[in-house]
């Protein structure tokens, strides 16, 4: 049983592994130089529609914001500057073959999330601890699958830089993020909601419970109520797992890609 | 662990888990699917207000999503919580006040077709996509739980109705039609997102109504499911209308009957398999799409019980069949300005008026291809007996052309129509007598040209519906008789809903870029 739990464990990690390598295929690398003569080629040949610097143009998005994107690997974008993508305004853009891939390694240095070059560690470790020690699955979900009370981090890899995540797990926020706020409510029956406030004005409440349930309350329902100011996250998890376990989390948490 | 119970045993835990009891049954304060309950009827049990107290009504909150600019969402109503779509987009708000809990935006969305509602059921939300994705949302928090792929995006499908669920089932369909793209209707796994099976709408070389299509044709032939449906859970069937042919208007290159496209279907909820069907147009060469909302009811008739369906279809006849064989029980015109056929064969087929076709220089067809009434819900009202819609008079001319058929995703129309501009447009809100379709009122919707909104009934005798002026109102179910209005003075595309909140009624509405929704005032 024991060792099929570990053969389960060592795929898996294999899986992941590989889906992060698989995102970068350029041929080219992703030196600075190559990105640089990229950025040249961008500028001259995308800006009739997407923005200069591969920000929003009047005809296209983005391609660098602080957003998610549906093709995040070198392959697809590829894929979507020469093929073009059917049914929409991008067309099949006809530049060279290392043209378009110059064009490729200057947008993912722009995005270069964590998972475009995901640190070193022992992944499967690293997951272990994010369900074991770590307790961060009581918060967060990853796929459908554990607590409500903490951000999705089923994409984290992608939408976040490992500077960022590591923050988050080190380093207070001086303030709650905008839909994170704990608070405690007592109510004027003599009931109390615990959560964290997902939206709040004069007349009105709405908090997710750290029962995973929505509470939705009136002002005139309320007694009295004591907003925290430290975020539900812990932040100490440098000092509560060893520099080894932090590097394997940052791992397996690097390489979480949809 | 005491203490934890005792905490959150107080009564505004919103949001219990939706159950197959209560989409069965629904408790009156929820509106938990898009015609409101498997029958369709769109006929609200909750009575606050009624014909006496409802020139009170006013607007309790409003929510914009700008991302639209014609909304044409259902809203669903669970436990005081609400969910609204617009493409690539859901939103859950809080049903007292519209003030937004958590949102969700599908990144880089493509921009094909509206958005027409969600489908809620254990703790999910779950959503059609422009890219043809159906993706389960954590009905808490917005967060994916699943996504599937409905359909390759590349190919050009998108999913823009409301799913359907039943027995655990996630019901979803694909348009595209018009694009010359086969449609067809998949059940998943509503837990997992695995698919059950699929049924294609059209049927395949060696599958009974392949011969209905010429040559190759059928390869291209359309049938979209792009509305939502209905569902006997007696009869285990569920029922859904499918889309026109394609090219739409060129049938010279699909001579046949077209099978199975505007055509109603039973198909069994476990298996996906056809147990009847019945075509209202066959060979339709005006894309009069029949998605129409079918409406389930018991009812006598010619002196029995029997399981009817009645549809208004967009060629301009109302329709009642039986719904357990598919049966052709009665049908009859609900529209004045009806040339294209002078009526139906004892088996409900249309006896078609010859040189009514589409044509190169074009021809005068009533009603025309935009049809006499479309995706905006009817309702029907049990105690009255009254079936109610949205019905457009009016007549246009039809082009037809040559067109090659191009894969991804391309218009296949073979051409169009124009809506006559010397032509008299006028939309109406009537009610017909169930089973004999017979007109016993009618609203006319004053300088309303073009669809406006589905309808609801209320058990207090109210009918509630609007217009593409932007004016929402209230009518008595008996006498049509204006009651209430209110001016959103934003073209109106969607059905309403009711539900209630801590014993309070609500009305609500998508108008244009408002979802806006109405209650008595607290002194009432
Ligand atoms: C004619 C206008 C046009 C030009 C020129 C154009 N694009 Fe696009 N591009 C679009 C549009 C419109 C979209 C959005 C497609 C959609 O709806 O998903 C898009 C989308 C994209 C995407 C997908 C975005 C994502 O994150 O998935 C990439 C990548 C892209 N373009 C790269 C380029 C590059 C690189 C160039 C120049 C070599 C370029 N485009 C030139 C119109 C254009
Ligand atoms: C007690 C609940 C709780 C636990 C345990 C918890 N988190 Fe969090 N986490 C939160 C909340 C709430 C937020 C959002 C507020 C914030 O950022 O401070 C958050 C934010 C985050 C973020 C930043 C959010 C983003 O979307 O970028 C990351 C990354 C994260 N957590 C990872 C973890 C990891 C990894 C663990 C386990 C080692 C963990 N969390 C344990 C509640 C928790």
């Amino acid at each position: 049983m024991f060792r099929a739990i570990v053969l389960i464990i060592l795929l898996a990690a294999a899986a992941w592994a590989q889906r992060g390598v698989q995102r970068n295929t350029n041929p080219l690398g992703s030196s600075p130089e190559v990105a640089t003569a990229g950025r040249a080629l961008y500028n001259q040949n995308c800006t009739n529609c997407h923005g200069l610097d591969a920000t929003a143009g009047d005809r296209a998005p983005a391609l660098a914001a602080q957003r998610s994107y549906n093709r995040t690997s070198d392959q697809d974008l590829f894929d979507a500057l020469t093929k073009g993508i059917p049914g929409t305004g991008m067309p099949a853009l006809g530049l060279s073959t290392d043209d378009s891939w110059r064009i490729v390694a200057y947008i993912r240095s722009l995005r270069a999330s964590a998972a475009d070059f995901p640190p070193k560690g022992d992944v499967a470790q690293g997951e272990a601890i994010y369900n074991g020690k770590g307790e961060c699955s009581t918060c967060h979900t990853i796929g459908g699958r554990g607590g409500l009370i903490g951000p999705d981090l089923t994409n984290l890899g992608a939408r976040s830089s490992v500077r960022r995540i590591r923050e988050a797990l080190t380093v207070a926020k001086p303030h709650p993020p905008a839909g994170y706020r704990p608070v405690t409510v007592h109510l004027k029956d003599g009931s109390m909601v615990r959560g964290v406030l997902k939206n709040e004005n004069n007349f009105s409440l709405q908090i997710l419970g750290t029962d995973d349930q929505l509470h939705l309350l009136s002002s005139n329902e309320i007694e009295r109520m004591v907003r925290d100011d430290a975020s539900l996250m812990p932040s100490d998890y440098d000092t509560r797992l060893a520099a080894e376990e932090l590097t394997n989390l940052l791992a397996y948490l690097s390489r979480l890609v949809r | 662990m005491l203490r934890i119970t005792l905490l959150f045993l107080v009564a505004h835990v919103a949001l219990a888990q939706v159950s197959n009891q209560d989409l069965l049954n629904p408790p009156p304060e929820n509106w938990l699917t898009y015609g409101g309950s498997y029958d369709s009827q769109r006929h609200t049990k909750l009575d606050e207000i009624t014909p006496g107290n409802v020139k009170n009504l006013q607007a309790a909150w409003i929510f914009p999503i700008t991302s639209t600019n014609r909304l044409q969402t259902v809203p669903l109503v669970v436990d005081g919580v609400m969910y609204v779509s617009a493409p690539n987009e859901v939103y859950a708000l809080d049903a007292r006040s519209g003030r937004e809990i958590w949102q969700y935006r599908r990144a880089n969305g493509l921009n094909r077709g509206p958005n027409r509602g969600v489908a809620v059921f254990g703790n999910l939300v779950y959503v059609g996509t422009p890219d043809a994705y159906l993706v389960a949302l954590d009905a808490r928090t917005g967060t994916v739980a699943w996504e599937t792929q409905i359909a390759k995006t590349s190919d050009g499908y998108f999913s823009p109705g409301a799913p359907f669920v039943a027995d655990g089932k996630v019901i979803a369909g694909v348009g595209g039609g018009d694009n010359g793209l086969n449609g067809w209707l998949d059940a998943y796994d509503a837990e997992t997102g695995k698919l059950i099976w699929r049924w294609y709408t059209i049927p395949r070389p060696g599958e009974p109504g392949n011969e209905t299509w010429a040559g190759d044709s059928w390869k291209t032939g359309g049938g979209g499911t792009w509305l939502s449906g209905s569902y006997d859970p007696e009869l285990g069937l569920i029922y859904w209308g499918l889309g026109n042919p394609a090219p739409d208007f060129d049938g010279d290159i699909r001579k046949g009957d077209n099978l199975y496209t505007e055509s109603v279907v039973a198909l069994d909820l476990k298996t996906g398999k056809l147990k009847w069907h019945f075509q209202f147009t066959p060979h339709d060469v005006h894309d009069w799409d029949s998605v129409e909302i079918p409406i389930l009811v018991d009812a006598q008739f010619n002196g029995r019980m029997r399981k009817v369906m009645a549809h208004a279809d967009r060629n301009g006849f109302y329709y009642v069949l039986d719904r357990e064989t598919g049966e052709f029980l009665h049908g009859t015109p609900f529209i004045d300005q009806l040339n294209w056929a002078t009526g139906l064969t004892p088996e409900g087929r249309p006896i078609r008026v010859p040189g009514v076709e589409p044509t190169l220089t074009g021809n005068f067809v009533c009603p025309s291809t935009s049809g006499a009434t479309n995706w905006m819900s009817p309702a029907y009202n049990p105690v009255t007996g009254l079936f109610y819609l949205a019905a457009k008079e009016g007549c246009g001319v039809s082009f037809k052309g040559r067109q090659e058929f191009r894969p991804g995703g391309f218009d296949f129309k073979a051409t169009g129509y124009i809506e006559s501009p010397e032509e008299p447009w006028q939309m109406y809100v009537r009610a017909l007598d169930l089973t004999t379709g017979e007109r016993k009122w009618e609203y006319m919707q004053v300088n309303a040209k073009s669809y406006g909104a589905g309808l609801i009934s209320t058990a207090s005798g109210l009918i509630f519906g609007g217009d593409d002026q932007g004016t929402f109102a209230a009518l008595d179910a008996r006498t049509g008789a204006p009651l209430w209005h209110f001016e959103t003075n934003y073209r109106i595309s969607a059905s309403p809903i009711s539900y209630a909140v801590n014993g309070h009624q609500y009305v609500a509405v998508a108008a244009g870029v408002n979802i806006i929704a109405f209650r008595l005032p607290d002194t009432n």
